[in-house]
This record gives structure tokens, sequence and C-alpha cells, in this order.
């Protein structure tokens, strides 16, 4: 077997606040615009967190996607049928190709947003049954394949908000031994009652317009949408003529082993992805052009990252920003929702705006609030962080 | 290095289950229930964790982490390099007490250890704060594939060079209230015992003493008849004693395994599923029962279709297939020599 089996990027497709494709997505990050903002969709007593809700109903997604009024689906699953239907969509990929292709998605939610809607009717009566079989993670990704055909294989990666990120992992694995030459990854999640209402238990929601890397950072906002990249294999997609927007070169995960909900003080986890990514990729620090951080706005992680950032790159700290300020932070799909954005800055040659940062915190980076349009950008670095301390890192690299 | 076939060796496997934890009794002594929801036969704790850890861990992790420990502490392994889990739901007892909470409490009132241990990679994480191991930490949920998955995912994990030792396991719990949920779904059907399972699988590069060795593993969803004969004749060339089949008794299930009489014949088909019941671990049941096997070097009459025992020297097909659509293959294989 070939030892160099590269993996690009052949199709991307995203739906989250700020915009419901790739183009919007692109106009949004260069107009600098947040889509974080009241709640409008989610029905919760906790009106007092601004949310970075994707601006469509159920309805109005099931419409998009040709679903017929009454079928059971979920929030979760229609925003991954949208942002897969662009990604199959922009690499070419008809419904006889997805034989074989492999499907990998990540979420963690899964159909929690009707199972909190419908949990009393699931014990009192047997109206709502169908929504039982659309609670766990495996449904929701087979309803977000199944509506464009039958893949190879399909699996879910439940890591918290690292699931996308370890998603385009295990795909690009899988590539590179062979398994298969095109793994559609990504992730996909909704806000439910359940996880606002988890995240504010643990008091790490902030009021206010979320602010990532700021001294006065307060906690996050919650997002939701979803993203689903096509990696294939490069003479594959050579021979289909398949157009490549980037090349994944390099990848690590690694677990901070602290603590299930906070971050170690020196950000071990995240130090040791993010130099697992750069070795994969056969990168050094300062080859690195851009980082995408996890960062999240609250105090704990944006610390911890900071210092693991500082660990990696020393003086070469590249320019660092975090678009949750404007996304809302999409837990489980956030690592697919950060890639796509890592490849529009790639490709239109620019540097996402860290949104909401005024003040620079004690001890941490001071993140970049310059969109330098028209920069060169090479090989970005993409961080994924979950519960757990479950930590991993992308290299996603410019295509000549 | 990346290598195109590889035999990776299972050092342990432990299992806490409807039959007697963390022990092989039922081999010989299964236990066995007239009631189709039952709970897993629980070990005494203390010897893996404090009394206050404890009180703050729902089952699902307490279970994980027992048989984690112990599948380390007799394969010799500390710190494994990677800690890959699968779980269908989670930590539902607590998914559901927050989940219940909210929905007749209100969204005031809530508690953030229901939530954490909702997240389904609590359990991968707890193994890895627990043994201090920053390698690959990775978990799937893909319903009655998800201990599959992590096994594929261990699997690549080899071949590619990254690690040389994987603690792969998958843990389901079942409250009385979802065990009420999955029937309604068909998730469990009739005629099979709702049940919980932990398993943690420990396997590494190399190893003077070891259960068998994993051959190959294959995830497929919908493949045609043509592919699961290539599939299943690629894995078997070596010949096998036997194949570990899902098959419950429930005609439906059952009716997915019909292939092999065309594929194997005359391979016997064991079934794990009367043993160890059903819920999204089962098939981590099946494959421990599997290695179990190959080290004694017989299958005991409690897994076979006629009651009768086989010796069991050469290998095991496992084969899992889920709601008729999704296929696991991996094979393991007798340890030269043995």
């Amino acid at each position: 077997m070939s030892q160099d089996r590269s993996v690009l990027i052949t199709g991307c497709g995203i739906v989250s606040a700020i915009g419901l494709d790739c183009g919007q997505v692109l106009d949004s990050l260069l107009s600098v615009r947040t889509g974080v903002g009241p709640l409008r969709y989610l029905k919760t007593e906790h009106t007092e967190f601004p949310v970075g809700e994707v601006k469509l109903s159920d309805e109005e997604m099931e419409r998009m996607m040709g679903i017929a009024p009454g079928t059971p689906t979920t929030r979760t699953a229609l925003m991954g049928m949208i942002a897969l239907h662009e990604a199959l969509g922009q690499a070419g990929l008809s419904r006889d190709d997805l034989r074989e292709c492999g499907f990998v998605n990540g979420t963690t939610v899964g159909g929690m947003d009707r199972s909190e809607q419908y949990y009393l009717d699931f014990i009192e009566n047997d109206s709502r049954n169908a929504y039982i079989s659309t609670h766990d993670c495996g449904s929701c990704s087979e309803m977000i394949a199944d509506r464009f055909g039958r893949f190879r294989m399909i699996t879910t990666i439940s890591t918290a908000c690292s699931s996308a990120a370890n998603a385009i992992e295990m795909a690009a694995d899988m590539i590179r031994l062979g398994e298969a030459d095109i793994v559609v990854a990504g992730g996909s999640e909704c806000i439910t009652k359940f996880h606002l209402n988890g995240f504010n238990s643990l008091m790490i929601l902030d009021h206010s317009q979320c602010r990532p890397f700021d001294a006065e950072r307060a906690g996050l906002n919650l997002g939701e949408g979803a993203a689903f990249v096509v990696l294939e294999e490069a003479s594959h997609a050579a021979v289909r003529k398949a157009k490549a927007l980037a090349r994944l070169s390099g990848y690590g995960n690694a677990c901070d082993a602290f603590h299930q909900t906070a971050s170690s003080p020196d950000g071990e986890g995240a130090y040791l992805a993010m130099s697992k990514a750069l070795k994969t990729a056969g990168l050094k620090p300062a080859d690195i052009d851009y980082v995408n951080a996890h960062g999240t706005g609250t105090p704990n992680n944006d610390e911890s990252e900071s210092q693991a950032m500082m660990r990696v790159f020393g003086k070469d700290l590249p320019p660092v920003s975090s678009t949750k300020g404007m996304t809302g932070h999409t837990t489980s799909a956030s690592g697919a929702i950060e890639t796509v954005i890592c490849i529009l800055a790639l490709r239109n040659g620019f540097l996402p705006v860290n949104y909401g940062f005024s003040n620079p915190m004690e001890n941490g980076i001071i993140p970049n609030m310059d969109l330098n349009r028209g920069c060169r950008l090479r090989h970005v670095l993409c961080n994924s962080f979950g519960f757990g301390g479950n930590d991993s890192s992308l290299v996603i690299s410019a295509v000549e | 290095m990346i290598m195109e076939k590889k035999s990776v060796k299972i050092l342990s496997a432990k299992q806490i289950s409807i039959q007697n934890p963390l022990t092989e009794e039922w081999m010989d002594n299964p236990l066995s229930y007239s009631e189709d929801y039952v709970r897993a036969v629980d070990p005494d704790f203390k010897q893996f964790i404090s009394a206050g850890d404890a009180r703050r861990m729902g089952k699902l992790l307490k279970r994980a982490l027992a048989t984690s420990l112990s599948a380390l502490q007799e394969g010799g392994i500390e710190n494994p390099d990677a800690i890959i889990t699968g779980t269908g739901f989670g930590s539902i007892e607590n998914t559901e007490l927050f989940l219940d909470a909210l929905v007749r409490e209100g969204e005031q009132l809530l508690k953030p250890t229901q939530f954490m241990q909702s997240t389904h990679n609590t359990a991968s994480s707890l193994i890895g704060i627990h043994t201090k191991c920053h390698g690959y930490n990775s978990t799937y949920s893909q319903k009655g594939l998800s201990f599959d998955s992590a096994l594929y995912d261990a699997w690549m994990q080899f071949r590619i060079g990254r690690i040389k030792s994987a603690l792969v396991g998958s843990h389901d719990e079942m409250s009385p209230v979802f065990s009420g949920f999955v029937r309604k779904a068909g998730h469990v059907k009739e005629g099979e015992i709702c049940s919980e399972a932990a398993v943690s699988v420990l396997m590494a590069d190399g190893g003077d003493k070891a259960y068998c060795t994993l051959d190959g593993v294959r995830l497929l969803d919908s493949p045609s008849g043509m592919e699961i004969k290539d599939v299943i004749a690629d894995m078997t060339a070596g010949g096998v004693d036997a194949v570990m089949t899902g098959m419950s008794g429930n005609a439906e299930n059952d009716s997915w395994y019909g292939f092999l009489d065309d594929v194997l014949p005359g391979i016997p088909q064991l079934r794990y599923k009367p043993l160890f019941g059903v819920n999204f671990s089962s098939s981590a049941t099946g494959f421990y029962a599997a290695a179990c096997c190959l080290r004694d070097g017989r299958i005991p009459s409690v897994l076979t279709a006629d009651a009768k025992p086989i010796e069991c020297r050469k290998g095991i097909l496992v084969v899992n297939v889920v709601e008729g659509r999704h296929y696991s293959f991996s094979i393991l294989k007798a340890v030269c020599g043995r």
C-alpha cells in the first residue's frame, strides 16, 4: 500500500448562526457579523442567555429538504441534512457514488430536542413512539445519511465538543489505510433545553455576548449548526477530476486526563493534540499561519488554551482567533464548522476576527482583530476541545 | 508504519453483565432468567473505587472503571496508548434524572453532576483520568454497532502504527423507564431480555500471554450478498471453528443472520444473547465470549445450538447485524502453538 495516501477536502457544507451555506458564512466572516442574539426558536425559561441559533424553524428546514410534514426527524438531523447536501453537491457525488463512501458523524445531543418535548408521552402513551427511535446519536447519523442514499458504512463519534473533529480524524485514518477513497465527516448539533440547562448548571454561560480571550470573559454562548467535509484520497480525486479545496495535512487527539468538565492549568491535552497534529503534518510551529482556537469564552478554557498555545508556539505565535463570538459554541458540530471556516479563510485569504474581544487577559494570548484581507495562508490549525479533556487539533493546508 | 496485514493480541477481556461479574462462570454455570428486563450483577466496587468517588458515579461509570482496571491488571499494562469506548445511550440513568427534572419541575434546579454524566464520553474520560493516560481517546455511539465501531477504530490505530496497546470497551446501562422505551422502539424485541453490559478488552502488539489474536474488523452498511461473501471468505481463509452470531431467538432478528447458512455451510453458529441479553453494548459480550472460548480452547455447550461443546483451536468469526442493515465482522484466531 502506498505510504502517502494524502487526504484532500473536495467538498464542504455548513449551516450555522452566521449563514446557511458556505457563501453566507463567508460573507458574515468578512463583514464580522455575529449570529449570536436573543433566543428565537428554542422554547425555554432561560431567555436571558444569548444564543447562536440557525435562523430557520424546523418546518422551514423540512421544506428545504423536501421532507413530508409529520415524518419523524430532529433539528440536529435536519441541519445535518442541509450541510451534507451542500458538501455532496460541491464534491459532485451522486447517490450511486455514496455506496463507496464512508460516513462519520459527530453528535452528542442527538435527538434530545424531541425527547425533552415528548418525554411524558413516551412514558404515558404511544402517541410519540416514533421519536423514541430518534433519541440516540446513531439514529441521528442515519437520518442525515439516508436522505441522500446508502453509504458504505456509517458510524457516530460522541466525544462532546470535539466530536466532529474526531470524526474528521477517523475519516482521515480510513483514507490513509485504504479502507475507503472517500469518507464524508463532520457533525451536527441543535441547541436543546437539556444542554442549555446543563451548561447553566455548570455556570459557564455568559449572560451577554461572549468574549473569547477577553479579560472580562464570563462564559460561552451556546450555538448550533452542522458542517460536513468530503475527505478524498488525492489520486482518487485526480482521476475523478474533483476540485481540491484544501488538504488535511495533520491531526492529533489527546486526553487532558485532568477533570471531566475543566481543563488543566497548563493545557497539557491541548498541547499534546496540537503537537501531534504538527508532527503528523511534518510542520514546525512557525509554518502555521493562523490558529482557529477552541476559544469558548469560559475563564477556564481560554486560560488553559492560551498556555497550551504559548507552549507550542513560543515566540512564533501566529494570529489566533475564536470564531465562537459569531457562531456561538456549536458543541459537537464545532470541529467541522470551524474546519469549514478555516477552509474559507485559506481559499479567500483572510484572518477570521475574534468577535467580542476588547481587553487582553492576564497571561493570555491577544487574539486577532484584523481581517487582513489578501493575506496568503498556507497552513492553519483548528482546535476542538471537549468535556473529559478530549482534545483534538487539525492542520488544514492550502492546495497549490 | 502503515501495515496491510496485522495481528493484534487480545491480552484480557472482562465483563459485568447479567452473568456473574468479572468471571467466566457463565461458561459452565450460567445464570438464567425468566424476567424480560434484568439489571447487571455488580461486583463489590470497593476494590476498584473509593467510596467517595463511587457515590458520585452512576452505575455505567463504576462498571466501566471496574472492567477496565481488571482488564489492565490481568494484561499487565498500566497505561494503554489508546482508550476507545462504545456506548449506545451513555449514562442513561443520569440522563433520565436530568430530563425528568427538566420536564416535570422546570429549568431552575438542575444538577450539574447528572448533566456531566449524561455526556457519552464520560467513561472514556474517566478511565483516562484514572489511569493518567494522555493518549488517543475516543467514544462511539452507533446503537448496537457502538462497540464494533470502537473496535474498528482501535484496529486502524494499530495498523497506522500510532499505538502499541489499546483498552477497548463498550458500556450500556438500562433504567426501568428506558427499558420500556427501548421495547417501544424495537431496540429490544419479543423474547429478548433487555439487559445491561460493560465489557473491556485489552489489546496490544505483543505480549506472552494472550487469549487470542484479532486479525481483522470490517463495518458495512447494507452490503450486497456478494460483498458479505467476499469479506467472510477473506476473514475465514485460515479456517474457523465457529461463528459467533447475534441471534437471540427472535425471528426477525435471527433472519438477518440467514446468509450464514450459505456463506459458511457446516460451521456451527453460536448464540450469546440468550445468556447476556440485549442492549446497545451486547455485541461486546459476544466478542468477549469468543475471546474466552479461544483462550480456553473450547466452546461451552451454553453457546451452541445443539447444546454440545465444541473444540476451539482455530478461530471464531464474530458477526453482528444491527437492524438488518449495519454489519460488523471481526475475526479472532487462536494463538499459535496452543
